[in-house]
C-alpha cells in the first residue's frame, strides 16, 4: 500500500525532487570545501520564505486546472501597501496588503468563473494591470519601508535556522495542508481540475469554489510580497516576470500537474524547499548562475515529456503495433 | 438540441462598448496636446515596431490553439547575440544566422507540442530555462559586441521611419497572406477552432503547429536583430519585457487565446493602439505606471468582450 | 412510490413525449424499454430534473415535484447514472463517492467516511476495489461500477438507470444487478431500469413499460413477457426490408477488406469485405463495437490492430492522416466535438479537406473555393445564400449535410464511414442524408455506417451486420426482418 501511495506522480514527484535536492544539499561541501553552516540552511529557507506563499497561491489554482498569472501582480502591490500603510504598524501593513489581494482574486474568480473566461487572459491583463499599480504608486523607484525594527523582528535567527517569515511561511502551508486534507474543499478542488464537468454533474459548487480559490491565491500572494518588502526594507514596484516562473516550477516539482487535478500543499511545500534548496546549492558552491537555469530546464522537460498525451499515445500505438496480426 | 437564439442585447453590447470606447479614444487623441503632428505619429508607429513583428508571429501560434510563449525573450536575446558575433561576415550571413537560431529552437518547441501535445506554458518555460542557460555559459555573462559595425542600415529612417516599421509592415503582410491565402494558414484555424475535428478529419496537426511556431520563431529572430543593432551590444537581458508586451497586442488585437480566430492586421491594430493609448497619456503627463495600469485594463477589457461574442452564437 | 402522469415534451414543435404514464411502486425494479424516438430518453431527462415536461406531472409518493435541475432531483430524492459519468478520475474511490453528496460533511471523518464505502463496495461485489486507489487506475467497467455504486449509496427514494451495462461485460452486469436488488431490499427504493438488453431487463426486472413514438405502449409484469413478445411490444408492426434489386457486385478490386480487426476491451477480431457501391449498415447497440470499427478503420483508436486495405493498398490502423490520404472519409456520431468546425462559415467547412485541390501556385485560389462550395451546397440541398453562416446557427439536419458534403465530390475518397447518420437529425433530413449516401455509394464508393435505428438499418443498408459485444453476429442480404436484427442487437451472449 505505501508503494502504491509513492508511485502515484503527486507523491512521486515531490518526494524525488527533495530527496535529490536534499543529497546534493548535503553534499555540497565536496564542491565547495567548506562544511555546511546552520547560517546555509537559514539562508535555503529564507529563499523559501520569499518564494513559499507565491508557489502555494499558483499552485492551487493549478490544482483545480486553472493559471494565476496575476500572483505576481499582487505580490508587488501587497508589497507596496504593506510599506505605505504599515510605516507605524505592520500588522496594518500586512491587513491591507491581504485585503487587496483577496479583493483582486474575488474581481478575477468572478470574472472567471461567471462569464467562463479561461484564467490565462484574464489573469495575464490583471498582473499587467496589477504591474501598472505598483508604479504608479511608487513613482516607478522601490519604496523604503522605515520601520526598522519589523524589519529586523521579520527576518530573525530563531534556533540557528528559522526566521519568523520562514515559520510564518511553513505554518501557513501546514493550514493549507489541513484544510485541504481534511474537509471537501480539497477533494473538490481536484475534481474540478481533474474532471470539470463530471464535477458539475456530480452536484460540486464550481463556481462558488473558483471564487473562494482565486480569492485565496491573491491574499496569499500579497501576504508573500508584503513579508518580503518588511525583509527587505523597501517594496519593489517590478520583480518581473521570475518569481512567477519560479514558483510555477516550485509548483511542478510539487507534483502539482497543468492539466490539474493533481497535488497537495505538502508536495507544494517540498516543490518549494527543491527550489530554495537548489538556489542556495548554487550560492554555496560558488557554481555559475546558469547552472540553475539549465537544472530547471532539464527538469521541465521531463517533466513535460512523460505528462504530455502524446507520449502516452505513442507507448498505446507500439504495445498495439507489436499485436498487429 | 436547442440553438439559443441570439439575443440581440448581447450583440449590441459587444459591438456598442467598444465603439464607445473607440470614439472616446478618437476625441481624447484629437484633444491632446501635440498628438496630431507627424513627429508624433512616428514616434507612434516606431515604438511598436519591434514588439509588433514579434506579436505577428505570436498571432499564427495563438491561433493555431497552442496559447502562448514563455521564451520569447529568452530567444530574442540569442537571435541578437548570435547576429552582433557573425556581423564580420556581413548582413548577408549575419541575418540568416539569426533567424535559423529563431526557427530552430522555437520549431522545435513547436513540434513538441504539435505532434505529442505537450503543454505550451511548461515547455516553453522550460526551453525559456534552457535557452538562457545556454546563453549566460557561453556569453559567459559579458556582452556580445560586434567585431564589425554592418546593422548601421537597420537603424536607419527611410522617409523618417525605422526600418524596423517597413519589416513591420512586411511581416504582417505576409502573415496576413499565409492565414488566409495558403492551406496551412486554412489549417491553423481550423485545428485552433476545434482540435479533434481536425484530426478525425485528417488534417496534418503536428505539421501544421510547426509550421505556425517557425514563423514565430523567425519573427523572434527579426525582432532580436533589430534590438542587438539599436542597442549596439547584446546582453542577457536583450530581450526585456517582450515576452508579456507580444502577448498582450495579440490580445488587445481581438484574438481569441483558446484559437481559431484572429489575423495578422488585426494584431498589428492591436499594437498600434497600445502604443496610441500610451503615447495620449504620456503627452498628458500620467506617469509610466498609469500607462502599463490602462494597458492592463485594456486587455482586460478586450479580452472579456472577445470572449462574450465568441460565446453568444452558439452556447 | 413514484407515479408519472401523461407527460409530454415537444422540441421546436416536434413532438418527442407525447402522454406517458405509469407508476413504480416502492421496492420495485421497473424496466423502461423503446426502440430510438420512442421518448425514453426525455422521459428520464424529465425525472432527473434535466428538462421540464410541457405537460403531465410526476409524483413522488403522492406529491407533485417541480424538478427543475440536478441538483433539485437529487435534493428531491431522485439519482441518476447516465452515459455522462460524474465521477473523476484524478480522484479516489472514496473520494469520488463522497464527491457531491449534500450530506457529506464538510470536515472529512475519514473512518466512518471508509467504513461507509468499504459496505457500498462489498455491496456491489466490488471487495477487490481498494477505497484508496485513485479511480484511473480502474478498468472502464470498474470505473462505471463505481459510478452505479455512488448512486446507489445515496440514499435517494428513486434510482434511474439509463443504458448502465452497456459498456459492460456480462460478469461485470450481473454484479450490478446483484447490487440493485440489495439496495432496493435494504432501502425500499424505486428503481428504473433503462436498456435495450431486453433479456437482462426481463431478467432484472419486476415489471416493464414499453414506449412508442412517445406514448406508453403498456406495463406489464416481467413474468408475463418473453423477449419477442417484448419487441412486438416495442416495433408494432415489425419492419421488415424486401430484397433490393441485386445490385450487382462492383468491381472487387475497389473492396475495403477488414482482416482480424480488434480494439482491447472494445472490439474483438471483426473479418468483413466491404465492396464498392453498396452500402454496408453495422448494426449494433452502444457498446456493441460498431462505432469502433469505423473509428479503428479512420486510425482513430491508437491501440486498435489488425490490417485494413482500401482499393487493393494497406491502411495504417493508427494513424488518422494516413488513413485520409488512402482515402478513407470518416465522420464521427458526435458533429458537434469532433466533426464539424462550428464557429466558423459553412463553407469553410465543406471545404475543409480538399484545400489542396483549390490550390495554385500554393495560394488558395477564392474563386475556385466559392465554386467548389457553391457546388458543394447545392450537391447538399443548402441555399448558397447561407454559405457565409457560422454552421453554430444550422439546424441539426443541416449540419449533418455539412458534415456528409464535406467528403463528397472528391477523387481521392473511396470509404465513406459515417456513425450514426441522422442522430439529432429531423425526418426530412434523414431522407436527405439518406439519398446523399446513395448517391455517394453509387458514385463507387464504398460506404458503410453504424447505427441504432431499425428503420434506418433496413431502409439504407444493402448488407446489415448486426454485432454485439465486440463481435459479429450476422450478415444479412436480401429479405430481413426487423425483430430479427432486434433479436440480434439483444440477444445475451453466451
Amino acid at each position: 500500500m505505501r508503494r502504491r501511495w509513492l508511485v502515484q506522480p503527486d507523491h512521486l514527484i515531490p518526494v524525488v525532487s527533495l530527496v535529490v535536492v536534499v543529497v546534493a544539499f548535503a553534499s555540497a561541501p565536496a564542491l565547495s570545501g567548506r562544511p555546511l553552516q546552520p547560517f546555509d540552511v537559514y539562508n535555503a529557507l529564507q529563499g523559501f520564505a520569499q518564494l513559499g506563499l507565491l508557489a502555494l497561491a499558483i499552485g492551487i489554482t493549478m490544482i483545480a486546472g486553472e493559471f494565476d498569472l496575476s500572483v505576481v501582480g499582487s505580490y508587488a502591490v501587497g508589497g507596496m501597501l504593506a510599506v505605505s500603510a504599515g510605516a507605524t504598524s505592520p500588522a496594518l501593513g500586512v491587513l491591507a496588503a491581504v485585503a487587496a489581494g483577496a479583493a483582486i482574486g474575488a474581481v478575477q474568480g468572478g470574472l472567471i468563473a461567471r462569464l467562463r473566461i479561461p484564467s490565462m487572459p484574464v489573469t495575464l491583463a490583471t498582473y499587467i494591470a496589477l504591474l501598472g499599480l505598483a508604479y504608479a504608486m511608487s513613482g516607478g523607484l522601490s519604496k523604503s519601508y522605515p520601520n526598522s525594527d519589523a524589519t529586523q523582528w521579520v527576518d530573525q535567527t530563531l534556533a540557528g535556522v528559522f526566521s519568523p517569515r520562514s515559520l510564518l511561511t511553513l505554518a501557513i502551508f501546514v493550514i493549507a495542508a489541513v484544510v485541504l486534507g481534511g474537509t471537501k474543499w480539497g477533494r473538490e478542488l481536484r475534481a474540478i481540475g481533474g474532471d470539470r464537468r463530471a464535477s458539475r454533474v456530480a452536484g460540486v459548487t464550481v463556481d462558488g469554489l473558483i471564487v473562494w480559490l482565486f480569492t485565496v491565491s491573491g491574499a496569499l500572494a500579497a501576504l508573500g510580497g508584503a513579508l518580503l518588502s518588511y525583509s527587505y526594507a523597501s517594496a519593489n514596484p517590478d520583480p518581473g516576470l521570475q518569481p512567477l516562473i519560479l514558483a510555477a516550477v516550485a509548483a511542478l516539482l510539487g507534483g502539482v500537474s497543468l492539466a490539474g487535478g493533481r497535488g497537495a500543499p505538502l508536495g507544494l511545500l517540498a516543490g518549494t524547499l527543491s527550489v530554495a534548496l537548489l538556489a542556495q546549492i548554487v550560492a554555496v558552491t560558488a557554481l555559475p548562475d546558469f547552472t540553475t537555469q539549465l537544472l530547471y530546464a532539464a527538469l521541465l522537460a521531463v517533466i513535460v515529456i512523460v505528462e504530455s498525451p502524446g507520449l502516452r499515445a505513442l507507448s498505446d500505438r507500439f504495445r498495439a503495433r507489436r499485436a498487429d496480426g | 438540441m436547442t440553438a439559443v437564439p441570439v439575443r440581440p442585447s448581447a450583440s449590441v453590447v459587444s459591438l456598442a462598448l467598444p465603439l464607445i470606447a473607440l470614439v472616446a479614444l478618437v476625441g481624447l487623441a484629437v484633444t491632446t496636446h501635440r498628438f496630431l503632428s507627424l513627429d508624433n505619429a512616428r514616434a507612434i508607429l516606431a515604438s511598436t515596431a519591434f514588439v509588433g513583428i514579434t506579436a505577428v508571429g505570436a498571432t499564427l501560434v495563438m491561433i493555431a490553439g497552442s496559447g502562448v510563449s514563455l521564451a520569447t525573450s529568452q530567444t530574442a536575446t540569442v537571435a541578437g547575440m548570435f547576429f552582433l558575433a557573425t556581423q564580420q561576415y556581413g548582413l548577408v550571413t549575419a541575418v540568416p544566422v539569426a533567424l535559423v537560431t529563431g526557427v530552430a529552437l522555437t520549431g522545435l518547441q513547436g513540434a513538441v507540442i504539435g505532434y505529442w501535445h505537450a503543454n505550451p506554458i511548461v515547455l516553453t518555460i522550460a526551453a525559456g530555462f534552457a535557452i538562457g542557460g545556454t546563453t549566460t555559459w557561453f556569453s559567459g555573462g559579458t556582452p556580445v559586441y560586434p567585431e564589425v559595425v554592418a546593422y548601421e542600415v537597420l537603424n536607419s529612417t527611410p522617409l523618417g521611419l525605422p526600418v524596423a516599421v517597413y519589416v513591420l509592415l512586411g511581416v504582417t503582410v505576409l502573415a496576413q497572406f499565409t492565414l488566409r491565402g495558403t492551406t496551412p494558414g486554412r489549417q491553423l484555424y481550423l485545428i485552433g477552432s476545434n482540435r479533434a475535428a481536425a484530426r478525425a478529419a485528417g488534417l496534418p496537426v503536428g505539421r501544421v503547429t510547426v509550421i505556425a511556431w517557425a514563423f514565430f520563431g523567425a519573427c523572434i529572430a527579426l525582432t532580436g536583430v533589430f534590438l542587438a543593432s539599436f542597442n549596439t551590444s547584446a546582453t542577457a537581458t536583450l530581450g526585456g519585457t517582450l515576452t508579456l508586451d507580444a502577448i498582450a497586442a495579440v490580445l488587445v488585437g481581438g484574438t481569441a487565446i483558446s484559437g481559431g480566430r484572429g489575423s495578422a492586421v488585426r494584431t498589428l491594430a492591436g499594437a498600434v493602439l497600445i502604443a496610441v493609448i500610451s503615447d495620449v497619456l504620456l503627452l498628458r503627463g500620467f506617469s509610466t505606471g498609469i500607462q502599463i495600469l490602462v494597458k492592463g485594463i485594456l486587455v482586460l477589457a478586450v479580452v472579456v468582450i472577445v470572449h462574450l461574442h465568441a460565446t453568444r452564437s452558439h452556447r | 412510490m413514484i407515479r408519472v402522469d401523461g407527460l409530454a415534451r415537444a422540441f421546436h414543435g416536434v413532438a418527442a413525449v407525447r402522454d406517458v404514464s405509469f407508476t413504480v411502486g416502492a421496492g420495485e425494479i421497473h424496466g423502461l424499454c423503446g426502440h430510438n424516438g420512442a421518448g425514453k430518453s426525455t422521459v428520464v431527462k424529465m425525472l432527473s430534473g434535466q428538462l421540464a415536461p410541457d405537460a403531465g406531472r410526476i409524483l413522488i409518493d403522492d406529491t407533485p415535484v417541480e424538478l427543475r435541475s440536478r441538483q433539485a432531483a437529487q435534493r428531491a430524492g431522485v439519482a441518476l447514472v447516465d452515459q455522462e459519468l460524474s465521477v473523476v478520475p484524478a480522484l479516489t474511490v472514496l473520494e469520488n463517492l463522497l464527491l457531491g453528496d449534500i450530506d457529506a460533511p464538510l470536515v472529512n471523518r475519514r473512518r466512518a467516511a471508509l467504513a461507509r464505502c468499504r459496505r457500498v463496495l462489498d455491496d456491489m461485489g466490488l471487495s477487490r476495489i481498494d477505497p484508496g486507489q485513485p479511480l484511473s487506475a480502474l478498468s472502464i467497467g470498474d470505473r462505471q461500477l463505481v459510478e452505479i455504486a455512488k448512486a446507489l449509496s445515496q440514499r435517494a427514494r428513486l434510482v434511474i438507470l439509463d443504458e448502465p451495462t452497456a459498456t459492460l461485460t456480462d460478469v461485470e452486469s450481473s454484479l450490478v444487478f446483484a447490487a440493485i436488488r440489495r439496495a432496493v431490499a435494504a432501502t425500499g427504493c424505486s428503481v428504473i431500469f433503462v436498456s435495450h438488453r431486453l433479456a437482462e431487463v426481463l431478467e432484472l426486472c419486476d415489471s416493464v413499460t414499453v414506449l412508442r413514438d412517445g406514448r406508453t405502449v403498456a406495463t406489464t409484469p416481467a413474468a408475463e413477457l418473453t423477449v419477442d413478445t417484448l419487441i412486438v411490444q416495442m416495433l408494432g408492426e415489425p419492419p421488415r426490408r424486401l430484397a433490393a434489386d441485386g445490385k450487382p457486385d462492383r468491381d472487387l478490386a475497389h473492396a475495403l477488406r477488414i482482416s482480424r480487426l480488434r480494439v482491447p476491451g472494445r472490439l474483438r477480431d471483426l473479418t468483413l469485405t466491404a465492396n464498392a457501391g453498396r452500402i454496408y449498415a453495422l448494426a449494433g447497440q452502444l457498446g456493441s463495437g460498431a462505432s469502433d470499427v469505423l473509428r479503428a478503420v479512420a486510425g482513430l483508436h491508437p491501440t486498435a490492430a489488425g490490417t485494413v486495405e482500401l482499393h487493393g493498398r494497406p491502411v495504417p490502423v493508427r494513424d488518422p492522416v494516413a488513413a485520409v490520404r488512402r482515402g478513407v472519409a470518416f465522420l464521427s456520431n458526435d458533429r458537434k466535438s469532433e466533426g464539424l468546425f462550428l464557429d466558423k462559415s459553412l463553407a469553410w467547412n465543406l471545404t475543409a479537406t480538399r484545400l489542396p485541390h483549390l490550390v495554385r501556385a500554393g495560394v488558395l485560389r477564392p474563386r475556385r473555393e466559392h465554386a467548389a462550395a457553391r457546388a458543394l451546397a447545392e450537391l447538399i440541398g443548402l441555399p448558397a445564400a447561407r454559405l457565409g453562416d457560422a454552421v453554430a446557427e444550422l439546424s441539426g439536419g443541416n449540419q449533418q449535410k455539412a458534415f456528409v458534403g464535406r467528403c463528397l465530390g472528391r477523387d481521392d475518397v473511396f470509404a465513406l464511414l459515417m456513425d450514426e447518420p441522422t442522430r439529432g437529425v429531423d425526418i426530412g433530413g434523414r431522407a436527405a442524408i439518406h439519398h446523399l449516401l446513395r448517391r455517394a455509394a453509387d458514385a463507387g464508393l464504398v460506404v458503410m455506417f453504424a447505427s441504432t435505428e431499425l428503420d434506418e438499418l433496413l431502409e439504407l443498408g444493402d448488407v446489415i451486420v448486426t454485432m454485439r459485444g465486440g463481435r459479429l453476429v450476422n450478415r444479412y442480404e436480401g429479405d430481413v426482418d426487423g425483430a430479427l436484427l432486434m433479436r440480434d442487437m439483444t440477444q445475451r451472449l453466451e
